[in-house]
């Protein structure tokens, strides 16, 4: 797992089995070579041939990652009791071989109320209304079917929560 | 019958099959034991009551008879003495010895009489002696045969020498059985020279002496003095002339009343038999043996026949029943009734066993057929896996044309045009430049990344490629959880242990599972299985070894209050260290060099996840060998 801390950042946590899903995460969430590349271009280029355009900043993200439902739980518990909750919690709900992302997701929940809680799923075996039992309110869950446009869940996230 | 069918369908429809037979057979008995009560009543109780009846007549005949008889008595000794010489001589007054010879009172007492009294031919009496206990008394206390009084005249006129006047007559000493008869000389030949009476009192002594002789008992009561008890017996008996006989019941008897008219055709005497109501007690007596006789009979038969139908139907339908329901809970189609009977219950449960035979056949040979074609998957598995490996194959080919979106906005041209203009700016030809070269920068960058997006995209596709391809050998089978014999398990899926063709390798397979049993998918627990053991041989084929042993043992415990199976796959292989132990379940993960299907142990641990059970892996490191513990719920509960 690789931590990188921004400050006025949205602090997500991401767990899935898969490695190269998590890779396919941080690529979209954290910010890199080439993105900060292309936003300088883009700053040039609205100096020197459109001087009167607004140049929005990207949204900043403070990404944990973990590949097993427990340490998805370990590490909310950890940032909640430092102060530093989570403003989302993404889940994968299979993680094998240990619980599942549904049962994170509800252990999470009881000790963090507010938190959004976003599973992503390869196969939708746990029907919605069971979530929503499970993980309540319906207003803080979200549920995204594999495969889905990672920098379109980031800008998805930056429009559900305000950044730190 | 209709109302008990009514509750059968009704009331009973929720019971079990014993409680409706019990039920009815109640019903049956109580049925029975009401009919049975009923009938005995209205036919053998009114025929003991009719018999009794019949018994109170006779026996109020008998009384009369007798009576009647001791009558006939008084005419038979009357009739010794009525056609004797010397007593007629003594009536023509020429034999005035007569009464002193022949009629002392031991002789009066001897013939059992009462009174002895001689008329001559005008009606005067001539000699007459009344005794009451053996003493003699005054002719005039008994207030008849006054002489010259019509009665008189009555009882002694006779005008034939054949002329008997008897019968009762009622006197002031009590009614009187009396006989008349005209004086006659021996050899009963004329003329009547007088006329003789005898009479007995029908008193208490002599109806108690009658009435022993019949052992009937009975009271003769005179009219006049009649109770008020038998107002009732005298209103019917002297209201009309038809009835001769009437009765009442007490408590414990029949009192039976005849009415005796006297000697005159009057009323005179009520006569009371009274009859036990021996007869009616014996009747009811004889209807409650038999109540109880039919009773246990019903009891008995109702017992007998409740036995037979539950040994013969209810029974075997029982274990039928639960057999079927067993195997439904259970899902074990090997369980078999084998009735050794030879009715339709017997042939029910063979033709039940013969199908389940068919269906477990059915069963195995699909799941042997989608076994031996390869490794079966459900759906799930098959989505969840091709949606993970397209996931970064998509986000590659999303961030490639993001990259390429801003390559396409560059306005490099625009910068060369400006920058060519002799009088831009010296400050603003400097950021031109920056732009231009960051520009190609980006491009050269894209062009670089782009290689390895699209590397990405190539092995994530050739990951799905490979998934379909795997998947297309498969027959999809939905799974089914049954009890299986995990001794069976482990032994077919150690099939998959090659034949030694290299003599420098040996691997000792053992097995120690005893007889524990899990329930799971069959299928799919022979692939995990397969898969662990095959990974052990390979496993200690790497590791160089001359011989390798693998080792698989059982054993059961508790785990969050279910009862588990804990199967341990142990091996001498290379072992692996704690780094590799965090990630050997992550899909994609293999320590097989050039072997990479994508699926292995990940696809293990997912399947037994969908059985309810879990895997570990567990070793001390490199070179020292590995254990894996399967853990699946026991086919016993728990």
């Amino acid at each position: 797992m690789n931590t990188h801390h921004h400050e006025e950042c949205i602090r997500v946590l991401i767990a899935d089995d898969d490695e190269h899903i998590l890779e396919c995460y941080r690529e979209a969430f954290e910010e890199s070579e080439q993105t900060d590349h292309v936003q300088m271009i883009d700053a040039l280029a609205a100096e020197l041939f459109d001087p009167e355009t607004d140049i929005e900043d990207a949204p900043k993200f403070d990404v944990v990652a973990c590949n097993q439902g427990d340490d998805a739980i370990s590490l909310a518990t950890e940032a909640a009791d430092e102060g530093h909750p989570f403003d989302v919690i993404i889940l994968d709900v299979r993680m094998p071989p240990g619980i599942d992302g549904v049962e994170a997701g509800s252990q999470i929940r009881k000790l963090d109320p507010d938190v959004q809680i976003i599973f992503v799923t390869g196969f939708s075996d746990v029907p919605r209304d069971e979530l929503e039992r499970r993980v309540p309110p319906p207003m803080k869950l979200h549920y995204f079917n594999k495969p889905l446009s990672f920098m379109q869940l980031a800008k998805d996230i930056a429009g559900m929560v305000q950044p730190h | 019958m209709l109302a008990a069918g009514i509750i059968m369908s009704n009331g009973l429809g929720s019971l079990s099959l014993q409680k409706k037979i019990s039920a009815s057979l109640l019903a049956v008995m109580a049925a029975f034991g009401l009919l049975s009560y009923l009938i005995l009543n209205a036919v053998i109780s009114p025929a003991f009551e009719s018999l009794e009846n019949k018994a109170a007549q006779t026996d109020l005949v008998r009384a009369l008879r007798v009576i009647l008889a001791d009558l006939e008595q008084l005419k038979s000794s009357t009739g010794d003495w009525a056609p004797w010489d010397d007593a007629y001589n003594y009536a023509l007054g020429e034999n005035p010895a007569f009464i002193s010879i022949n009629a002392d009172i031991p002789t009066l007492v001897n013939l059992d009489l009462n009174l002895m009294q001689f008329f001559d031919l005008e009606g005067k009496p001539l000699w007459g002696q009344l005794l009451q206990r053996g003493e003699g008394v005054d002719l005039s206390k008994l207030g008849i045969l006054e002489e010259g009084s019509p009665q008189t005249r009555k009882l002694i006129s006779h005008s034939t020498i054949e002329s008997v006047i008897s019968g009762l007559i009622q006197t002031n000493m009590g009614p009187l059985l009396i006989c008349s008869m005209p004086i006659l000389k021996t050899g009963e030949t004329g003329p009547i020279a007088g006329t003789i009476i005898m009479a007995r009192f029908l008193d208490d002594s002599r109806i108690w002496r009658l009435s022993e002789q019949t052992e009937v008992e009975f009271a003769a009561h005179p009219i006049t003095d009649a109770s008020v008890d038998m107002a009732g017996a005298v209103a019917a008996l002297t209201g009309n002339d038809d009835v001769n006989f009437y009765h009442e019941t007490t408590d414990d008897a029949i009192l039976s009343y005849g009415l005796m008219r006297d000697v005159f055709g009057e009323p005179l005497i009520v006569l009371e038999a009274k009859t036990p109501k021996e007869l009616s007690a014996l009747g009811g007596q004889t209807v409650n043996g038999t109540l109880l006789f039919l009773s246990l009979a019903a009891v008995f038969i109702a017992l007998v026949v409740w036995m037979l139908l539950r040994r013969v139907i209810v029974s075997p339908l029982e274990t039928l029943a639960k057999h079927i329901v067993g195997i439904r809970q259970s899902g074990d189609l090997s369980q078999r009734l084998d009735q050794a009977r030879s009715d339709e219950i017997g042939e029910l449960a063979n033709e039940f066993d013969k199908m389940t035979t068919e269906v477990q056949k059915a069963r195995q040979q699909l799941l042997d057929q989608s076994f031996k074609a390869g490794k079966a998957d459900t759906a799930a598995e098959v989505m969840h896996n091709i949606r993970n490996a397209m996931t970064p194959l998509f986000n590659g080919l999303e961030r490639l044309a993001v990259s390429f979106d801003v390559t396409s906005n560059l306005r490099i041209k625009d910068a060369v045009e400006q920058l060519s203009d002799p009088e831009c700016p010296a400050d603003r030809k400097d950021k031109l430049l920056q732009y231009i070269n960051a520009s190609f920068d980006h491009i050269e960058s894209v062009g670089k990344n782009a290689g390895g997006d699209l590397e990405i995209a190539s092995k994530q596709a050739g990951q799905v490629q490979a998934i379909l391809s795997d998947q297309e050998k498969h027959a999809n089978v939905a799974p089914v959880f049954e009890v299986l014999d995990l001794d069976d398990v482990v032994d077919e899926a150690a099939h998959v242990i090659p034949e030694s063709k290299e003599e420098d390798l040996l691997v000792n397979f053992e097995a120690d599972i005893g007889e524990l049993q899990v329930r799971a998918h069959r299928v799919g627990l022979l692939q995990v299985m397969g898969n662990l053991i095959l990974n052990a041989y390979e496993s200690i084929q790497r590791s160089q070894s001359e011989s390798g042993e693998i080792r698989v043992v059982a054993s059961s415990e508790t785990v969050d209050k279910q009862s588990m199976i804990r199967l341990t796959i142990r091996d001498t292989g290379c072992g692996f260290d704690d780094s590799i132990r965090q990630k050997i379940f992550q899909r994609g993960y293999t320590s097989k060099q050039g072997h990479m299907t994508g699926l292995g142990l990940h696809w293990c641990a997912n399947a037994l996840a969908g059985m309810g059970g879990r895997i570990q892996a567990e070793s001390t490191g490199f070179g020292h060998g590995a254990e894996f513990h399967v853990l699946l719920p026991s086919a016993h509960g728990g």
